[in-house]
């Protein structure tokens, strides 16, 4: 017979079980903001979201869906990236409350939320029981790009991140290898350093260039080479401040270095590469025309002709080298988590809590790994379950590898520069790469780009900023453990 | 005898009394706005609408880059203008006399001005794509191998890309205003000079010129403006660069205000900008006569 002390046990277990973790009966966080969702029924809420390709998981996927669930409707209000924090500031500024949901890049994070443009989650994730299941998204997205401080303030949704995509063919082929050792002494590889990389680069285009195919292209434009630049910077040693005066060190040995050896690798890429853009590098590896390059997820899925049959795709490529791509990190060994985009709330929204939801749901391990699946989509696996899942691995013969450099490159990856005011030390370092493609001389370029970089600092505040990249410097993402 | 008072005398400011309030809403209630948050410190973190003195104003003699970008715009006006106004005129000339499919033919001349600058910018920079354009593909071909020309980043090639897109866009409204002034031309007296033995430049210069004078001024003025106020060919074009090298004053302003937020200093840029063209604009009436 139960006594009751026997009650006091039973209850006990129970409370403490409640606050260890989802009990197996929980309901998922899908279901949990499906349900709570009902009584919003007849509601509209405004998203905004990066124009183009991103836009079709709202607009064909998860926006149809959500309103066939719950009876709301999803305006999908498209950008393009480059205006997105404009228009976002410039709705919070104006007070309009014209957007609920947002998506924001991660190292916008500290401009946003000091400004009071996005609402704290944290009740809301509290109130619908979501902490749980923020905890299985990979860790690097989930400590680096859900907080400002100790608040919540976005989830995770797109796991970027740089992945070198190189030519199993080339690399494996006999003759090939041959040339190269006879050329070089050493063996061909896929270069693990940028020394190696020149080398294998410059040695590959001598061999194949009578056939077309150079042994890299990369892309050059200012938007994309910069994070390219961030991320070699660092793997080399660099260091974007002095930690103690917060002088912009960017101009050091290490920064000559980087901006001169990224002009001279030019010299073996395709002519024209200085405006290689997004989709001219992943037309020029797509069509056979380089052996390696560095880009984001979409590169490895649409070389295997994943989704190119959407018609939303019908503007990539059609790939000449499915089943000849192998994948790994880029040299250096650690990745840039380049951009990447995190759901969020607009602090002005009217309907904060159907959004919250809406956000909640997109986010959730269920509807996450179908969106991450979606062949026309730019969302990037950032759930520990993406991954592994049976699903994805099943989608083209390489896609375990594939899958395995996506994690690797996620826990070894760094974060952008995340300061006070990023976009403006950014668009400084835009610049100085378009004075380096135009032929100026990499340490006078780098040198003016300090001294601009220590100006905004002082306008916006030392003290202020020094905070704010001691807390970005202290993440484990923020430099390489070299 | 007592007064009479014509009853319509206050009436009629009655009537535009509306639309002069709303042009006033419009135009001067920014203006004065404006020239208030120039006063300020306002900028993306900070809202602080305490009066700062004159330190915006001081920063803009202080900003080489902002002077840099003036100087580009100038660049392009000295360039772009007398090619235009030149290249009009010329095509005026052709089309003065009557010829079959005259009127096709400027409506097709015209189709340029039509086009949004945006687009046009946008067209222009596909159109001389390294890879994908046919404007270096023709070029290999006369060259005989192919030409990797790099139009927007190539600082040598920068500036001839932005002033033929430009001239290419602009010269048509040139040559429509130029045609107009040159059919009013009186034919007698150019008959009259070729009769007395005046070549065509004798002519041209001594009899033409002072008649289109005034309208050819008016479309100089016209262009001058424009020219000043640059931006769509350029942002699609170049977004400024390589690095500031083809930023004008109207770019630098977007970037400060739209991509910085630094609100009350493009305030302040923005009164530089008036106060520079209200001298301007006064030098250009008074020098061409267009007041008289």
């Amino acid at each position: 017979m139960i006594n009751r002390r026997d009650f006091g046990k039973i209850g006990l277990a129970a409370g403490l079980s409640a606050t260890m973790g989802t009990p197996a009966w929980a309901a998922s966080g899908a279901d949990t903001a499906v349900k709570a969702a009902q009584k919003y029924k007849g509601l509209s809420i405004t998203v905004v979201w990066e124009a183009g390709l991103q836009s079709l998981d709202p607009t064909h996927f998860s926006g149809p869906k959500w309103k066939e669930l719950t009876g709301m409707d999803v305006k999908v209000v498209e950008v393009a990236t480059a205006e997105m924090f404009t228009k976002i500031m410039q709705d919070y500024k104006s007070g309009a409350g014209a957007y609920d949901a947002l998506n924001v890049i991660p190292a916008w994070m500290p401009d946003l939320a000091q400004a009071g443009a996005l609402e704290v989650l944290d009740p809301y994730v509290q109130k619908y029981s979501y902490a749980s299941e923020l905890q299985t998204i990979a860790p690097t997205f989930r400590d680096n790009w859900m907080k400002v401080g100790d608040k919540i303030y976005a989830f995770p949704d797109d796991g970027d991140v740089f992945i070198m995509y190189y030519r199993r063919d080339i690399f494996g082929d006999p003759a090939v290898q041959k040339a190269f050792k006879d050329k070089t002494g050493k063996d061909l590889a896929v270069p693990k350093t940028w020394a190696d990389f020149d080398v294998v680069g410059a040695g590959l285009t001598d061999i194949l260039k009578s056939k077309g195919i150079y042994g890299a292209s990369f892309f050059r434009q200012p938007p994309y080479a910069m994070y390219m630049f961030e991320e070699r910077f660092r793997n080399e040693g660099g260091k974007f401040f002095d930690a103690n005066t917060m002088k912009a060190t960017i101009n050091s040995d290490v920064g000559v270095k980087v901006f001169t050896g990224m002009r001279n690798e030019n010299k073996f890429m395709p002519p024209g590469v200085e405006q290689f853009g997004f989709v001219e590098n992943l037309a020029a590896f797509l069509q056979g025309q380089s052996a390696m390059t560095i880009s984001w997820p979409p590169y490895g899925r649409w070389a295997e002709g994943y989704g190119t049959d959407q018609e939303a795709l019908n503007w990539v490529p059609k790939t000449t080298i499915a089943g000849k791509v192998g994948y790994a990190l880029p040299p250096g060994g650690h990745p840039e988590l380049a951009a990447g985009f995190a759901l969020s709330i607009s602090s002005t929204s009217k309907n904060k809590d159907a959004a919250y939801l809406f956000i909640q749901w997109l986010n959730s391990e269920d509807v996450s790994r179908q969106r991450v699946q979606l062949p026309y989509t730019l969302r990037d696996p950032f759930r520990n379950s993406h991954y592994t899942d049976p699903g994805y691995l099943a989608l083209w013969p390489n896609a375990k590898d594939y899958l395995a450099a996506l994690k690797q490159a996620s826990q070894t990856g760094l974060l952008d520069l995340s300061l006070l005011q990023t976009d403006k030390y950014e668009e400084v370092m835009r610049q100085a790469i378009s004075k380096l493609w135009a032929g100026e001389d990499p340490k006078t370029i780098l040198d003016a780009a300090a001294v601009q970089w220590d100006d905004i600092t002082q306008k916006i505040g030392l003290d202020k900023q020094k905070n704010v990249y001691a807390a970005w410097a202290a993440k484990s993402g923020a430099y390489p453990k070299l | 005898m007592a007064a009479i008072v014509h009853p319509d005398r206050n009436f009629k400011y009655w009537l535009i009394s509306p639309a002069i309030f709303l042009l006033l809403l419009i135009g001067l209630f920014p203006l004065i706005f404006s020239l208030v948050v120039s006063f300020m410190r306002v900028t993306m973190l900070e809202t602080d609408t305490s009066f700062a003195g004159f330190v915006n104003f001081v920063q803009l003699f202080r900003d080489g880059r902002l002077w840099q970008s003036l100087a580009h715009t100038v660049l392009i006006m000295v360039v772009a203008l007398p090619i235009e106004l030149l290249l009009g005129l010329a095509m005026a000339y052709l089309f003065l006399d009557r010829m079959p499919g005259r009127q096709i033919l400027v409506s097709l001349l015209m189709l340029p001005t039509i086009i949004s600058p945006i687009v046009a910018g946008a067209t222009w920079r596909l159109l001389l794509d390294n890879r994908y354009g046919p404007i270096n593909q023709i070029i290999g071909w006369f060259a005989g191998h192919p030409v990797p020309a790099l139009w927007t980043v190539n600082p040598t090639l920068v500036y001839p890309a932005i002033i033929f897109c430009e001239i290419w866009q602009w010269t048509p409204f040139m040559f429509l205003i130029l045609l107009a002034a040159l059919s009013n031309v009186d034919r007698s007296l150019t008959e009259a000079a070729e009769i007395d033995g005046a070549r065509f430049w004798r002519s041209f210069r001594y009899v033409v010129l002072p008649a289109i004078f005034p309208v050819m001024s008016v479309a100089i003025l016209i262009r001058g403006l424009d020219l000043f106020r640059i931006f769509d060919i350029i942002w699609a074009l170049t977004t400024g660069g390589p690095g500031t090298m083809t930023e004008t004053i109207s770019v630098y302003t977007y970037v400060q205000g739209f991509k910085q937020f630094e609100t009350s200093y493009t305030a302040a840029i923005a009164f530089l900008v008036i106060a520079l063209l209200t001298v301007v604009v006064t030098w250009a009436i008074r020098r061409m006569g267009l007041a008289k």
